[in-house]
């Protein structure tokens, strides 16, 4: 028996394996950087965080998914049992030294995830401090929102089957079309008139759920200039899937100067889809099953634009 | 060939190992059983410790007194049914029975009790949290304790079947079994209610 | 113990009618659950299709919006109260006594109350769909406030009979949690010990102490959601001081664990049928074993991870994300072993193998899906989007279903006595696997886009992959034709099966094809190895080639 024979296999067995898994590296990268295009444009400073952590998971799993199909293509390629073969195979019943190291190193590796993940949680610091509050609260009762009476960089949003009225503190004004100014930290407090809702930006990469009784500060600062939606996020009754908005993300000239145009403009209906929808199954005879009705449309200075193309 | 079919009474006889499930069966409905009560009391805690105005208006808290009286009579009955118990192994059995039916009127008391405190509150199931949690709590226990003496009672009924308590008793445990669960439920409950405000 | 009357004499053919009945017969039972299961899981799955038609266009335009909610909402609920638990406690009633040598469940009249139970509350929710008002339309998970709003005002409406028959179902699968963890305790052959028991029970064990610890959460829950929908409550009415977020809480300490409880018995499928057709024991079976309980602790744990986004504190977030990747290596080590049992094996490539292995495949996809969803600040982007939605189809269709159609192909020679057609069932298996992948794909893409779920309409950009996603379901409404066609003709007529088809190593293996109706009687034999001893020689029980000599002389004899 050639004694170099086994040795010279094992270094071919060796050989291969390296170059498979360095070629499972090398697509698992490159699918790490296509994660980026499943993703919306980024639009906030907390987008390229997200879109980084996405990514870095991206291709490990593709590792980890590439390295399982790896292992069952070779068995289903060279374990087959011959066609009349109904023999046993080789009974291995196990081996403690592989359970350890497939317990251990996914332990490390998803323990590192998630410590990785506490830090990017803790730089993004989005939610502020939540509060409850009265329903019919004494502030409500004096008359105006609390939103009068907020610092001036608070926007108030307002949930509602099905619409969303944004109220701009200090100047008074109100819109159903979200307008920002780019690379400016805004905090929003979160209200909603009746059930819960979810604020979701997708090209802030950010959502909060809405929760009628309670206010809830929350802050993301907008980094590309552009028109993005605001889609209802939690299920929120018949017209939940119309119950959307526009965020448009400007310079500060801009949203200056929509400011200053709005204040000029007359309390007029806000977007609701929801409403015209309504009114028209009014008018059918089997229209469907029973639906609370909406929310009369929000009375703002902007209603926005209802069909101006968006970018994510 | 063998086609019985294996009983689920508390005769002994059952699968061919001869040995009667229903306790163990019992005893693990009881674990989940817990697990509901648990439910409700993180839901008065949470819903307590969150609220802004927990009672309701016009109502200053609650009056411990009568249920503490209420309380000593269904924590005593635990041991007047373990009294029971201890005749029943021993085969004295009006001695058991004796027992076994004061546990019951005791058991009657408490709800009578419970009742009669129900009537003179002066908030209701829909006067906001505070109200919706302590009828949820203090009912579904009443439901508890009716359900306890029901059982009592068919175990008492069976206690006259010449013979029934010969090898297996195992419905005589589980009713005591549930009648200490049902005790225990009640002290937690007592302390988050009425000691806790 | 006489070789003369073990194992029993195979009874006379018994009639079909028993399974219209009340048998207390745990393996009539288990195809009265099985049966009962695949009748609404077609139910559940016009649903799908109906939503699938909706959202292959951007536009509300084939049903209204409140029809379309009350669709969805129904085919989820019907997809897990009535398909997927009921078939799990259909495959637990055949195999747990047969597994274990029992001969029949610890409770058996229970067994059948808890059976009823489902065409009751079954009735009940398609009964929902004809009250004035139509039926619950909040999604599976009824969140209030919506769900209490109740338009029309009347006492019975649809939502209060979901939460009825939500809490029989609650009902039911307590009484099943009962006898199933009771037999599995109590009822074992002599000599298994619990490290000789196999996995299936193992997993079952794990999903019905899950059951019993879960579900009266849920009950709690819905108690109070039903209290305030019905009888003027406020625990979770913010104007009244309740929290609607309390309900989120105990509804997911429940269905959280629920989900484990719909896998864990797939994953003891998975370990049972691979060792078999690889022809080598289950890699590592004691590690298996107590994954499974790890799996439950960890289980209990995790559930504020379907809440990020809700208003949760930070720290609460954090913990969750942890709790929650922690999961991933109890379920690798059990993936490993699977892998390391197919590595060095004679594999047989039968229906039974072929929907593990595309099961595996979709549930190892479906776990790194699960890792990014547990991830904070990726699941605040896209939770209560399409990628949850084709991360949980995944597990569900792609892995838990696949398992359970193999499960079916596997023992259906044991408990009909007939062999069902190959060539069906690998059929059967590309198009459900080819299906699965199609529908639910792209739905990660979409998610990660933006596209929100539950939805009626979307913004026209989404239409691509709705479009890809609605020919997959339609091809998965086409995959149960054979399936359907397969099991219905080889119950009828297919070939005789002996009492061994597959040459697998087990207790029900040493049973007649199909059992009677005391499985071992009065001589269940003794159990002397651990299971899976492929390749290794040893018998598993005392005595085995004489059992084995028996049951082929009664085949020959027949």
């Amino acid at each position: 028996m050639n004694s170099s024979a086994p040795s010279s296999i094992n270094r071919t067995a060796v050989l291969g394996l390296g170059l498979w898994v360095a070629l499972l590296v090398l697509l698992s990268h490159w699918m790490g950087r296509q994660a980026h295009h499943w993703l919306p444009v980024p639009a906030s400073n907390a987008a390229p965080l997200v879109d980084g952590l996405f990514s870095f998971e991206t291709a490990i799993g593709t590792f980890v998914f590439g390295a399982v199909l790896t292992v069952l293509v070779w068995v289903l390629l060279f374990n087959r049992a011959e066609k009349y073969d109904e023999s046993d195979a080789v009974p291995i019943e196990g081996n403690t030294r592989l359970e350890v190291i497939w317990t251990a190193i996914p332990f490390v590796l998803v323990m590192a995830i998630a410590v990785y993940t506490m830090r990017v949680n803790h730089r993004l610091g989005v939610l502020g401090p939540m509060e409850h509050i009265h329903a019919h609260s004494p502030l409500e009762m004096q008359g105006g929102y609390p939103a009068d009476r907020l610092p001036a960089e608070q926007i108030e949003v307002i949930a509602r089957q099905w619409s969303w009225e944004f109220r701009y503190p200090g100047r008074k004004i109100s819109s159903t079309e979200l307008h920002l100014p780019v690379d400016q930290p805004v905090t929003f407090r979160l209200n909603s008139d009746d059930v819960l809702h979810g604020f979701y930006i997708p090209a802030f990469r950010l959502k909060q759920d809405v929760i009628p009784g309670r206010a809830i500060d929350f802050n993301l600062t907008p980094t590309r200039e552009g028109r993005y939606r605001l889609r209802d996020s939690q299920f929120s009754g018949t017209w939940f899937a119309a119950n959307q908005a526009d965020v448009v993300v400007e310079s500060q000239e801009a949203y200056a100067a929509w400011l200053k145009q709005a204040a000029e403009q007359p309390l007029q209906n806000g977007l609701s889809v929801a409403v015209q929808e309504y009114a028209e199954r009014q008018q059918k005879r089997n229209p469907g099953w029973a639906t609370v009705p909406p929310a009369p449309p929000p009375q703002v200075n902007v209603p926005g634009s209802p069909n101006l193309p968006h970018d994510a | 060939m063998s086609s019985s079919l294996p009983a689920a009474t508390n005769e002994s006889a059952s699968t061919h190992a001869h040995v009667n499930h229903n306790l163990t069966g019992f005893i693990i409905f009881l674990c989940s059983e817990s697990v509901i009560f648990l439910a409700f009391f993180s839901g008065y805690a949470i819903l307590k410790t969150s609220a802004l105005d927990w009672l309701p208006p016009g109502v200053e808290g609650l009056e411990w007194r009568t249920p503490l009286v209420n309380t000593a009579v269904l924590i005593s009955s635990s041991g007047t049914i373990m009294l029971a118990e201890h005749f029943k192994v021993r085969e004295r059995l009006w001695l058991f029975r004796g027992f076994w039916l004061l546990t019951m009127l005791m058991g009657g008391y408490f709800l009578v009790g419970q009742a009669v405190e129900w009537h003179g509150l002066a908030f209701g199931f829909d006067s906001g949290t505070f109200g919706g949690t302590f009828y949820l709590l203090t009912g579904f226990h009443g439901l508890h304790v009716a359900t306890g003496i029901l059982l009592m009672t068919i175990m008492l009924i069976k206690s006259f079947i010449p013979g029934n308590y010969v090898g297996g008793e195992q419905g005589v445990q589980a009713t005591s079994l549930f009648w200490h669960f049902v005790d225990v439920i009640w002290i937690i409950l007592f302390l988050l209610i009425y000691v806790w405000q | 113990m006489t070789i003369a009357t073990f194992p029993p004499e195979p009874p006379p053919p018994a009639s079909w009618t028993r399974y219209l009945g009340f048998s207390t017969d745990a393996k009539v039972i288990g195809i009265q659950y099985i049966v009962t299961a695949f009748f609404f899981f077609l139910i559940g799955g016009l649903l799908a299709m109906v939503i699938r038609g909706e959202l292959i266009t951007p536009a509300a335009d084939l049903v209204d919006r409140s029809v379309y909610n009350g669709i969805y909402t129904m085919h989820g609920t019907i997809m897990l109260f009535l398909f997927i638990f009921p078939v799990l406690n259909g495959l637990n009633n055949l195999l747990t006594p047969t597994m274990i040598g029992a001969p029949d469940m610890a409770f058996p009249r229970l067994n059948t109350a808890a059976f009823w139970l489902v065409p009751v509350f079954g009735l009940l929710l398609i009964g929902s769909f004809f009250v004035p008002g139509g039926p619950a339309t909040a999604g599976w998970w009824s969140y209030p406030p919506v769900s209490i709003q109740n338009p029309l005002g009347h006492l019975i409406n649809g939502e209060s009979m979901w939460i009825l028959a939500v809490a029989l179902s609650g009902v039911s699968s307590i009484m099943g949690a009962v006898n199933f963890v009771t037999t599995i305790l109590r009822m074992r052959a002599p000599g298994m010990t619990l490290f000789r028991m196999p996995v299936f029970c193992w997993t079952a064990l794990a999903a019905q102490s899950l059951q019993l610890i879960g579900l009266p959460a849920l009950t709690g829950g819905a108690v109070m959601l039903l209290m305030d929908l019905s009888f003027g409550t406020s625990f979770y009415r913010p104007e009244g001081g309740g929290d609607p977020v309390l309900y989120q809480h105990f509804f997911w300490f429940y269905s959280h664990p629920a989900v484990y409880v719909i896998i864990l018995p797939v994953f003891g499928i998975f370990s049972e049928l691979f060792p078999v057709y690889s022809r080598k024991p289950l890699f590592g079976y004691v590690y298996v074993s107590v994954a499974s309980f790890i799996i439950v602790g960890l289980g209990l744990v995790v559930w504020v991870h379907h809440m990020f986004p809700s208003g949760v504190a930070q720290w609460m977030r954090d913990l969750f994300m942890a709790t929650t990747m922690l999961i991933a290596v109890p379920t690798g080590v059990k993936v490993f072993a699977w892998l390391g049992t197919l590595w060095g094996g004679k594999l047989r490539l039968t229906t039974p193998m072929l929907f593990c292995i595309g099961g595996l495949v979709n549930f190892v996809f479906a776990g790194i899906t699960g890792v990014m969803l547990a991830t904070v600040p990726i699941d605040i982007h896209v939770s209560n989007t399409y990628f949850v939605v084709g991360h949980f189809h995944y597990v569900i269709y792609g892995a838990a279903v696949m398992g359970i159609f193999a499960a079916i192909y596997h023992w259906f020679p044991k408990f009909t006595g007939r062999m069902p057609y190959e060539g069906l069932g690998k059929l059967h298996c590309l198009l459900t696997f080819v299906g699965a992948n199609l529908n639910f794909l792209p739905m990660h893409p979409l998610g990660l886009m933006g596209m929100p779920r539950r939805v009626s309409s979307y913004d026209p950009e989404f239409a691509f992959w709705n479009v890809i996603a609605s020919l997959g379901a339609f091809l998965l409404g086409v995959s149960v034709i054979p399936f359907l066609l397969n099991m219905i003709s080889s119950w009828i007529r297919g070939p005789r099966a002996t009492y061994n088809p597959w040459n697998a190593i087990g207790l029900e293996w040493l049973l007649p094809s199909p059992p009677p109706e005391d499985n071992f009687g009065e001589e269940v034999p003794t159990v002397i190895s651990r299971p899976y001893g492929y390749g290794t020689g040893e018998p598993l029980v005392e005595n085995q080639s004489e059992i084995e000599k028996r049951l082929q002389l009664q085949e020959v004899l027949a």
